[in-house]
């Protein structure tokens, strides 16, 4: 993938926010790609896990912030358990989460479960999911 | 003797068989399970981001009326009430300022009594007193394996069941330290101190899908998959779990996942209490069987209900 680097206040400031929000520091990462080969999403992501903390790296915030994959992490924390450099990828996708445009449209929130579907799931569950991507 | 014990929203709900499974079997083992007066949401999910601290008032506020109840332990059997209130409770213990914080989020809370009609709006500060611990972690270390085996009830002869940790019993590991994430034992021993055997198999820290079960059912379908076909493959008669959400993922949408992977035959889930206390002679009647999509009633029918001889 051929990109074009940026290195302006914009791009500081957004892996400053990141680093700040998930408490991890995104440039331990050295690309081994342990969090992808572990993640159990891995295929229905159009970015995997390592690609999307070096597109923070880079401070290429677009293209993190359009990504599905934030949407598609399960909170898993395999990818947590099985860095070497420690880092918690989970925790880096939910400050990414956490900096998308704050007014935007939810990505799930409650009136997307229909009354049928809530009567079938675990309360649990509708609480979760509307704690990791409502607003 | 009591226990304080937070069964959580789902199951006095969805998972009633672990909640009812769970009371019975506790009680056989002399212990009396009491619930957190006026208990609420634990909110399910851990906060992951340093902003969204609100987040650790609901489990804080369950953990502070334990303590005001003077408990020291409080046992959870979900997965998620599990997760959230153990590493609520080390993220106060461990950092002052969030201690701040949330203790003075706390303080405007009101409690009025549903009798007395009394009101409470005096909270003393928590500071992480509570120790919280997952049911197995209770049974291995406070119960113990010899007294489990001395009321034995029933021979479950061996019956090979796999256990499905998920992914919140065992990461992450410094804030959860409850078992090794790579090679867990706590579930195979229990498993093998009520008289089953445990099957080993690749996917038992896997994720089933999750919340994805909603957003993203066949994503979740396909996890669920892997996971009971590993177990399948490894000659399991069950998967057990702990948490209501595998239950769903692997029970519920069994059908959805046999639809789509021909290769699979179907495969019965358990909660790891029902299994518990069907061997220490709990009557199948009250394990809440009725809650199964794929009927598990075989499995309880099998063995043979003469008392064990220890
Ligand atoms: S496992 Fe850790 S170091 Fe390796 S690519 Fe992922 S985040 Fe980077
Ligand atoms: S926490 Fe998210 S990114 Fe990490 S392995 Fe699980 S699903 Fe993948």
């Amino acid at each position: 993938m051929r990109v074009k680097l940026k290195a302006g206040p914009e791009q500081r400031t957004f892996i400053d926010r990141i680093e700040e929000l998930s408490g991890e520091n995104v440039f331990a990462c050295y690309q081994c790609g342990r969090c992808s080969a572990g993640c159990p999403m891995a295929s229905e992501m159009d970015l995997l896990p390592n690609q999307i903390i070096r597109l923070v790296q880079m401070g290429l915030l677009e293209d993190v912030l359009r990504s599905k994959t934030l949407f598609l992490c399960a909170s898993c924390f395999t990818c947590e358990s099985r860095c070497p450099k420690g880092i918690d990828m989970a925790r880096v996708m939910e400050a990414v989460r956490h900096i998308l445009d704050p007014k935007g449209k939810d990505a799930f929130g409650p009136g997307e479960i229909s009354p049928e579907l809530a009567k079938e799931l675990p309360q649990q569950v509708m609480v979760a999911l509307c704690r990791k991507f409502a607003k | 003797m009591k226990l304080h014990y937070y069964p959580g929203c789902t199951l006095k709900e969805k998972a009633v068989a672990l909640d009812i499974s769970t009371r019975e079997a506790m009680k056989r083992l002399d212990v009396e399970l009491v619930e957190p007066e006026g208990w609420t949401c634990c909110g399910a999910e851990y906060p992951l981001t340093e902003e969204k601290i609100v987040g650790l008032a609901a489990p804080i506020r369950v953990l502070r009326q334990v303590r005001d109840e003077g408990g020291e332990v409080l046992v959870t059997t979900c997965s998620f009430c599990f997760a959230v209130l153990k590493r609520a409770n080390k993220a106060l213990r461990d950092d002052p300022l969030k201690r701040k914080r949330i203790n003075a989020f706390l303080r405007d809370d009101i409690q009025i009594d549903p009798l007395t009609k009394a009101r409470t709006t005096d909270f003393e500060d928590y500071n992480g007193e509570v120790q919280v611990l997952h049911l197995l972690e209770y049974l291995r270390d406070r119960v113990g394996t010899p007294k489990i085996k001395s009321r034995l009830k029933r021979d479950l002869k061996g019956l090979a069941v796999a256990p499905y940790y998920g992914c919140r019993l065992l990461r992450p590991q410094e804030e959860m330290a409850f078992d090794e994430p790579d090679a867990p034992r706590v579930f195979e021993d229990f498993l093998e101190a009520v008289g089953c055997s445990a099957v080993d198999y690749a996917f038992k820290q896997e994720c089933c899908g999750s919340y994805l079960s909603v957003s993203l059912p066949d994503a979740a379908t396909e996890a669920s998959y892997r996971v009971l076909r590993a177990a399948q493959m490894e000659g399991a008669r069950a998967v057990t779990v702990t948490c209501p959400l595998c239950f769903y993922n692997m029970d519920s949408r069994q059908a959805a996942i046999k639809e789509k992977f021909l290769d699979f035959s179907g495969l019965p889930v358990l909660y790891f209490t029902q299994i518990l206390a069907w061997a220490l002679g709990v009557d199948r009647e009250v394990l809440g069987l009725g809650e199964h999509a794929v009927p598990a009633d075989s499995l309880f029918e099998e063995v043979p209900t003469t008392e064990v001889r220890t």
